[in-house]
């Protein structure tokens, strides 16, 4: 077998005390670079890039990839813990993750999401190991239809887990799409509802909108319940899951990581996308889905794992191709650029080191997450205890650096502080935010991708049924919402958001 | 308190990781320190690039901050200002970076569409003095080896496109570089292409892959691999003279029989235009040092660059990449664009 003589050849590079120190150490700041809302693994890695300059290229890229991976361990920590995502792939965790917590049982959702994590993470590069060069080739399948395809996909799965009134989640998935559009037009070039702002004219910024949303309104949610001082609602409940537990969190861990990893292969994918879908499918088999939004384990196990197989499932693309799928793989190409090494077709054949050191890193670097992370597990819970007064201000401070530090840019702090004050009010009128945020993330590829498929075509939007992948993604996209018309658009009882308010 | 304890030990493993750099040239020139100019502030230098991290430019400037950084003894910082495709870094040059000779900026000659055609009046790129040439990286026009071009020249393709005019698809960037040249052999020609939009050149050659489009336009480090494992190859360059590393590759000119077919990245340092002459001297000088590294050179060469040798030994840089500036309003002025 070459996969294995590869990966033997692989773990001979890595097993070098620098390599593996320089694994940990990216496994240890990728972790708490997720655990921190506001910093996310784009700003560190961009930070640490300069690094990398002066070490070997496999050393350098090892530890750039260590602290993606690790970022999407360390997300779920504040999702589940204070509902602030660490980073945006997190947002979905928050539903239930943090019911858990508010019902004594954040060890449990921590040590799945910690191991969920793991399991996802082996998985993804178990596939990348065997499977990459074959793999490769489904990124170059997804064209602009496919991509039409997969978002409108993705958005009829956002429709399935609005939690509360349906025509407040469709609204909020406008909005969401609305203001996507801000910016630059895609087919001409000109700028659109900027008002002749030049921050304006690459549209609001991700991180500031997620931050602003789900961490500034948080806060301003909490302190009118100042009265409490901490955020421990009831004694913590054991701090690991129970065998109930894992029994109904291995299911959602393996369709997770499936999920995930094919979703982390197509440009459109990645980690946020896996995340919302995962969540979606999972409130679809499950044989109760009332219980998500209010505490159930699947809605941590499913999208955490889903999260972290994306990023296996993202580097394929990079390394048998050169294709980045997202701003953060763009830096690791960067980083290896650099280095004088491009990543192509022929990457595996004329560097089988650092091809397959980077593989065996990954290995690695998951065992020293789980390491790292489950003993951790009973100390992130012990956060619960701080009080308020100390906590908030330490996390709106580091939501400020870590908002600024993306762009350096203040603007982006106003649209921080104006979606911290937007998602207070709309919280207050139980609209339910997460809709909003993955509108927002798919329509600007939707729009470009649409736009491009139809210059593309001779038969108008008959190209979407023209081709294999994306005929078969509108189909079942078409099944998804006739089911939901089927069941009548009642929403279905979930907590969540809505039910928090209530309390 | 372990969240606070937890967010300093990462400042420390940051700060840590920071002070192991790398070593690109050795020592500091001594000509470079002494020509230092009295008074120059002690703050380190900010170069601003307008890009996001790990991009072309950035990579370029973080290359050169460190040579600089090494040769002068001076401290420079690379500071990513993104947003807007470039427009909040270059208004932010021009309008409110400092202007007491620590504040550079590594721009790419796509400042000067940004400022004739989008600013609008609210910035303008000769705000900005250019102080110091890095390189270039002229458009390529490729195809794939297995499609419908995969023996044809340039002439030929365009041929194609005026006999079955609208039929041929071909990636752009809208509003930029991509456009126009394209726009151009069009006009010249009476070829008409399919133009289908992509974010970049590096994406439009990912849909050439993928059998989206019949050409792509993009440089050559963003089809190497590619061209490499034989997928794509290049059928034109939009230069006055071959590239070294496309020694195969006709110029459009040639194929084209043409002399006006000139479109290429030019990456270059400015300093605002009000920073005191001695410190812009020191600056320009800096740059000029560092660019004479073979280190930085070799580095650069790895990117696939080309260093265009009218503007590397150009007397006067400035004016030389004004010229540039000249050529591009013309441009737009021709087409109409600008009055």
């Amino acid at each position: 077998m070459e996969a294995i003589s590869g990966l033997i050849t692989g773990f001979g590079v890595i097993l070098t005390p620098s390599n593996i120190m320089l694994c940990l150490l990216g496994s240890f700041v990728g972790t708490m670079i997720g655990v921190l809302p506001g910093i996310g693994p784009l700003a560190a890695l961009a930070l640490l890039l300069p690094v990398t300059f002066s070490l070997p290229p496999v050393a350098g890229v090892v530890m750039l990839a260590a602290i993606f991976y690790g970022a999407m361990y360390g997300g779920s920590t504040t999702s589940i813990l204070l509902n602030i995502p660490g980073e945006a792939a997190s947002v979905v965790t928050c539903r239930d993750g943090y019911q858990m917590a508010r019902q004594g049982r954040a060890g449990a959702a921590l040590g799945v999401a910690a191991f969920g994590s793991f399991v996802a993470g082996t998985l993804s590069v178990i596939a990348l190991t065997f499977f990459a060069p074959i793999l490769g080739v489904i990124a170059l399948r997804f064209g602009p239809p496919e991509n039409v395809a997969l978002m409108v996909l993705g958005l009829v799965c956002t429709l399935y887990m609005i939690s509360g009134s349906t025509l407040k989640g469709l609204t909020m998935i406008a909005l969401g799409v609305l203001l996507a559009m801000i910016g630059t037009d895609v087919v001409s070039g000109n700028e659109r509802f900027t008002f002749g702002s030049i921050n304006l004219s690459a549209g609001l910024d991700l991180l500031a909108i997620v931050i602003g949303l789900f961490g500034v309104s948080e806060i301003l949610a909490n302190v009118e319940k100042i009265s409490k001082n901490t955020l421990l609602a009831e004694k913590i409940k054991g701090l690991f899951p129970t065998k109930e537990d894992w029994k109904a969190s291995i299911g959602p861990m393996l369709r997770g990581s499936g999920l995930g990893f094919l979703l982390g292969l197509v440009p459109g994918g990645g980690p946020i996308t896996a995340s919302f879908i995962s969540y979606a499918v999972e409130q679809k088999v499950a044989k109760d889905p009332s219980r998500f939004g209010k505490g159930a384990i699947e809605g941590v196990a499913g999208p955490e794992s889903a999260n972290n197989a994306a990023v296996g499932g993202g580097m394929i693309p990079v390394l048998s191709l050169g294709i980045p799928g997202t701003p953060v793989t763009a830096l690791l190409l960067g980083a290896l650029v650099i280095q004088g090494i491009q990543p192509g077709p022929l990457f595996m054949q004329q560097r089988p080191d650092l091809f397959w050191g980077i593989v065996a890193s990954m290995y690695i670097g998951n065992v020293f997450l789980l390491i790292l992370n489950l003993p951790l597990v009973g100390l992130w819970v012990q956060l619960l205890r701080v009080p308020y007064r100390v906590l908030f201000p330490i996390v709106l401070m580091l939501s400020v650096v870590g908002t600024y530090s993306s762009n350096k840019n203040v603007f982006d702090l106003w649209v921080m502080l104006a979606f911290g004050v937007a998602g207070y009010v709309l919280r207050k009128l139980e609209y339910d935010l997460a809709p909003f945020l993955i509108a927002f993330v798919l329509a600007p590829l939707l729009e470009q991708s649409l736009r491009q498929s139809l210059v593309m075509s001779p038969d108008g939007i008959m190209i979407m049924l023209q081709r294999p992948i994306a005929a078969t993604l509108i189909v079942i996209s078409f099944v998804l919402v006739a089911l939901m018309i089927r069941r009548g658009l009642k929403p279905r009882e979930t907590g969540g958001v809505i039910n928090e308010v209530h309390q | 308190m372990k969240f606070i304890n937890k967010a300093l030990a990462l400042g420390a493993a940051l700060g840590l990781a920071a002070l192991a750099g790398p070593a690109l040239a050795q020592g500091t020139n001594a000509e470079l320190v002494k020509a230092k100019p009295a008074g120059f502030p002690t703050q380190p230098i900010e170069m601003t690039v307008v890009y996001p991290a790990g991009g072309g430019a950035d990579l370029t400037a973080r290359l050169l901050g460190k040579t600089m950084e090494q040769l002068s003894g001076s401290r420079i910082l690379v500071n990513n200002r993104t947003g807007g495709a470039g427009m909040v870094g270059h208004a932010w040059l021009a309008t409110q970076a400092p202007t007491d000779g620590t504040a550079i900026g590594m721009l790419v000659n796509l400042v000067w569409g940004d400022s004739m055609l989008r600013a609008q009046g609210r910035w303008s790129h000769t705000d900005l003095e250019p102080i110091g040439y890095l390189n270039s990286d002229p458009m390529v026009w490729f195809v794939t080896t297995d499609g419908p071009f995969k023996d044809k020249t340039a002439a030929q393709v365009i041929q194609a496109a005026k006999e079955k005019p609208g039929t041929i698809r071909v990636a752009t960037v809208p509003g930029s570089m991509w456009d126009y040249n394209i726009e151009q052999v069009e006009a010249q020609t009476g070829a008409k292409f399919l133009r289908v939009p992509f974010q970049s050149g590096g994406a439009g050659v990912v849909g050439l892959i993928g059998n989206n489009v019949d050409v792509a336009l993009g440089f050559y480090a963003e089809a190497k691999p590619h061209m490499d494992s034989g997928k794509v190859r290049g059928v034109g360059v939009a230069a006055g003279e071959r590239l070294a590393h496309l020694k195969d590759v006709p110029t459009l000119n040639e194929a084209l029989n043409g002399k006006e077919y000139l479109w290429t990245l030019l990456r270059f340092v400015v300093v605002p235009k009000a920073t005191p002459a001695d410190r812009k001297a020191y600056l320009a000088a800096m740059v000029k040092a560092a660019m004479q590294d073979q280190g930085l050179r070799d580095e650069y060469a790895k990117l696939g660059v080309y260093f265009d040798p009218t503007l590397e030994k150009a007397a006067n840089i400035t004016e030389a990449l004004n010229k540039e500036a000249e050529r591009e309003r013309e441009f737009y002025v021709k087409t109409g664009r600008l009055k």
